[in-house]
């Protein structure tokens, strides 16, 4: 990967792999959101920022390396 | 100077570890009783053995391969990289080699945040394991990376190496992780 930005894949390419697994297994989105609890969704929320944080300053990292 | 790293990780985050198994081996064609080339079991072949046959025949045309599996093959992601880095009658030489430890660790992260979010989302627990299998079946892989540098009377030189392919993982997981969220609308 020559710039950190490009993602290996198309967002929407994972977005309908994720779904067509989803439905293939029979799992309804529109129920799943009802089970999660608000509060719940919040933690998730931030984990997930922050694992993104993770990665992104990973790739800099390396980005910054091979310029330098 | 010689440096010499080397580090070999083995991800398996499912109860214990899984035996893997391969179920799309091409079977050789072969002739039968039909006249066809046929390959595997024979598809125009009377059954003598019902039971058998039924299992068998199920076996070579369902694509579901997770069905046929013992439920442990969750996320196995294996990594090799080593490195020679040689240096002789040289002098002045700057070498630095891009640690991937963090890099590994993020993923094992992003693993467990991805078995966490199915586990919250689904409740139940053989479409769960269905799930989360057929999602990590989609960056399962085996990578290697193998560097060497010879430096021989050199002055003034830097040499970086760095291993990119971690990267690349990383970035599709997290793209996992983010549509799965997006679809359960938590983000």
């Amino acid at each position: 990967m020559s710039d950190s930005k490009q993602q290996p894949l198309n967002n929407k390419v994972v977005e309908v792999m994720v779904k067509t697994i989803l439905r293939k297994n029979g799992v309804q989105p529109d129920e799943v959101k009802n089970n999660i609890p608000e509060e719940q969704k919040q933690m998730i929320k931030e984990m997930v920022e922050d694992l993104k944080k993770q990665v992104e300053d990973f790739q800099q990292n390396q980005a910054k390396d091979k310029s330098e | 100077m010689t440096i010499y790293r080397h580090s070999e990780y083995d991800f398996d985050l499912s109860r214990g570890k899984g035996d893997r198994y391969s179920y799309f081996m091409e079977e050789p064609l072969r002739s039968c009783s039909c006249g066809h080339s046929c390959s595997g079991k024979c598809s125009n072949e009377s059954s003598n053995r019902p039971t058998d046959t039924r299992a068998e025949s199920d076996f070579t045309s369902n694509n579901n391969a997770f069905e046929m599996q013992e439920g442990t093959e969750l996320s196995f992601m294996d990594q090799e990289s080593a490195e020679l880095i040689w240096v002789k009658e040289s002098c002045n030489i700057t070498v630095s080699s891009t640690d991937t430890q963090i890099g590994v660790s993020l993923q094992a992260a992003l693993q467990l945040a991805i078995a966490l979010v199915l586990n919250i989302s689904i409740a139940d627990g053989t479409q769960r394991d269905a799930v989360s299998q057929e999602l990590t079946q989609n960056f399962n892989m085996a990578q290697k990376n193998k560097q060497k540098i010879f430096i021989y009377n050199t002055k003034d030189a830097v040499v970086t190496t760095r291993d990119t392919d971690l990267a690349l993982n990383l970035q599709l997981m997290l793209q996992v992780l983010v549509a799965l969220l997006l679809l359960v609308e938590i983000l």
